[in-house]
């Protein structure tokens, strides 16, 4: 997700301007001059002037002072990647997108079929996504969310549920 | 002396001493682990404080900082690789010792010279805090919205990135924090109607994700590091004392360095190692020997990297204004825990303050004999492939943000934030900025409006107290040096704007 300065810096301008309009539509309080609009208005005026500021590149160079310091230290890794980049682009680019999309399936699936299903199939997905063969890709899948569920269930008391996989035998709910 | 006593007390307790123990123990690994942060690993474990006495959860967290923080130099000095990015500025002296065949001394210098400055910056928090604490009790809201803004506009001046994209990270954070109805008239807020964001965005869950998820995401798209191979270490800490002896200059610099920048708001570890990195250099008899393996500038920037991290307390602890992106975790758990930051913690709770001085102090001399048989079983830690420990992460993330308020509508805000930490650190955009943003977003409207209020509208009295002045002009200063520094640039330096290379 590498934008030109020129795309996030007319992002800011508008998600600034929008917040400043939004800001003040809100009703304020009956009798007094200050109320919850102000801050708002405030720092969506201030976004949009800092997003016109990025557009326009003020303030590239200090970046690039940065960047070539940590270039010298990441240059090997750098390397590596950008040789591995090449190959297959787009879909290695969507793999960054596998950890909040499972976060999402996990927000909808938890409560229909129990913790410790999904745990599994999220612990299983991202292993793979990382190159983990399966012999070590499924017994992680078995056992991490085991020793999870054990900890912030047992201990912690964190209602997790149990959904179809209630294990009476565990000590589980 | 009773209340030093009553802190004794505290912190011999069984459980506070188990949770430095396990503290220490998870930080060190963690820290050692590339790719995983000081921050993200005690992001991770704040989850896990809910549970715990108030004491012994500031403990956990004090504990797993300041581990990682050493922990980070191993894989650095071994493999060339930072495992943490506040070990990112002495890594290639610290490898170019290896090579040399001395990783025995590159790492003794870590471990030793983390402990020291983690305990010079602790005096700074025990000698620092209670003066400031009876100044801060004089305060008004003129005087604490000025503080809050000069907070804000330091994290900005110091991150290793442009200005201007600072800013609008920092502005991007309080307009999070504008979100909900905890706002001066109690009315919904850029809600759109959904019921889970009338409380606003939660602070914890939006770390979790800005710091760990979005992490994850990034070790997706990088290769994996190198594995270590297995060596047997000599003494670890021999020629340590002479070492000390020898650099003291460099050491005091360190420490005074990372205690100023670490209590300075929005900076931490990473600056200060850079900061002093350099300043060493600079400042050194043989600067030639710089990028060679020679120990001074890795004593002065491991010294001083720990030390930020105490004192990073000291503006969380007496305003409530982050010192870095561990306290901004830290300030969390301690309003939870009822040790809500504020002068009059000094004076209430004076035993809490003096236990937590002792825990510092105990999780930095703890460190030697942790951090040596960390450096020994290291090779069999970063054996464990990314992809054995990535997917705990996420497992963490989700059951740990659900853990917050048993809510899983937090667990949507660890993605969404995991998405924006993602794309916003690509671009250049500082997300300790945006944190610093989300952290202070109520406490600064509430200053202002309430400030407003007072005055009926009114600026002058934001300038007419001396205190509120000085902070005022002080925060103009900074809010116009960015400009200033480029003008001048500009002026004396036309073509470099025109040479410039585009981003690959």
């Amino acid at each position: 997700m590498q934008l030109s300065d020129r795309v996030t810096g007319l992002f800011m301008v508008a998600l600034g301007g929008l917040a400043a309009y939004g800001g003040s539509r809100l009703p304020p309080v009956p009798g007094q001059q200050i109320g919850p609009n102000v801050f708002p208005l405030v720092v969506g005026i201030g976004l949009a002037v800092c997003g016109g500021m990025i557009a326009f590149g003020i303030g590239r160079r200090y970046e690039e002072e940065a960047e070539a310091d940590l270039a010298k230290i990441t240059s090997q890794i750098a390397t590596d990647t950008v040789a591995e980049d090449h190959s297959h682009n787009w879909w290695r680019g969507l793999r960054a997108l596998v950890p909040p999309a499972l976060l999402l399936f996990y927000v909808l699936a938890v409560d229909r079929i129990g913790f410790l299903p999904t745990a599994a199939a999220l612990v299983l997905t991202t292993s793979l996504a990382l190159g983990a063969r399966l012999r070590l890709a499924v017994p992680l899948a078995i056992g991490a969310p085991l020793l999870v569920n054990l900890v912030f269930s047992k201990l912690l008391r964190v209602p997790l549920p149990s959904g179809l996989l209630p294990m009476p035998w565990l000590g589980l709910p | 002396m009773s209340t030093l006593l009553e802190a004794f007390r505290l912190v011999m307790q069984t459980d506070v001493l188990l949770a430095i123990l396990l503290a220490s123990i998870y930080g060190l690994v963690v820290g050692s682990l590339p790719g995983l942060s000081a921050t993200m690993a005690t992001a991770l474990l704040v989850p896990v404080t809910f549970y715990l006495s108030p004491i012994a959860a500031v403990a956990t967290i004090i504990a797993a900082s300041a581990m990682a923080i050493f922990s980070g130099d191993i894989p650095g000095a071994l493999l060339r690789i930072p495992g943490t990015p506040a070990s990112a500025a002495y890594t290639d002296e610290a490898y170019a010792m290896t090579r040399k065949g001395q990783p025995e001394m590159a790492l003794g210098i870590c471990v030793w010279f983390s402990a020291l400055g983690g305990i010079a910056g602790t005096l700074s928090l025990i000698v620092l805090a209670p003066p400031l604490a009876e100044m801060a009790l004089n305060f008004s809201t003129y005087e604490y919205f000025w503080l809050a803004f000069l907070g804000l506009m330091c994290a900005t001046m110091v991150a290793r990135s442009s200005p201007v994209k600072a800013i609008a990270s920092m502005l991007l954070g309080l307009l999070v924090a504008c979100i909900g109805i905890e706002n001066p008239a109690g009315t919904p807020r850029f809600t759109f109607g959904i019921t889970d964001l009338l409380g606003g965005i939660e602070v914890i869950p939006a770390l979790v994700g800005v710091f760990a998820v979005s992490e994850v995401m990034r070790a997706m798209l990088t290769a994996e590091p190198p594995k270590l191979p297995y060596r047997r270490f000599g003494s670890i800490l021999k020629g340590q004392i002479a070492l000390t002896k020898k650099y003291v200059a460099p050491q005091v610099r360190g420490n005074i360095v990372g205690i100023i920048i670490g209590v300075l708001p929005g900076a931490g570890a990473d600056m200060a190692a850079w900061v002093s990195y350099s300043m060493s250099k600079r400042f050194s008899k043989e600067p030639k020997k710089f990028g060679t393996g020679h120990p001074e500038g890795l004593i002065e920037a491991g010294a001083s990297n720990n030390a930020s991290l105490a004192s990073g307390w000291v503006p969380s602890l007496l305003f409530g204004i982050p010192g870095d992106t561990i306290t901004a975790i830290a300030i969390g758990v301690l309003y939870m825990k009822g040790l809500n930051p504020g002068p009059t913690l000094f004076t209430e709770r004076a035993s809490s303050m003096y236990a937590l001085y002792i825990i510092f102090i105990i999780a930095n001399i703890i460190m030697i004999p942790l951090g040596i048989a960390m450096i020994r079983v290291a090779a069999l830690v970063l054996r464990a492939p990314r992809a054995s420990v990535m997917p705990v992460i996420v497992l963490l993330c989700a059951v740990g943000a659900f853990a917050t308020g048993n809510n899983l509508f937090a667990v949507i805000t660890v993605a969404a934030f995991g998405v924006i930490g993602y794309v916003m650190e690509r671009n250049g955009y500082p997300v300790a900025a945006m944190v610093l943003g989300i952290v202070m977003g109520t406490m600064v409207e509430q200053s202002f409006v309430t400030s407003l209020i007072k005055s009926d509208g009114s600026i002058l009295p934001f300038f007419s107290r001396p205190v509120a002045a000085v902070l005022a002009s002080m925060t103009i200063a900074a809010l116009l040096w960015p400009l200033g520094v480029w003008t001048w640039r500009l002026l004396r330096r036309p073509t470099a704007y025109i040479v410039r290379n585009e981003k690959p």
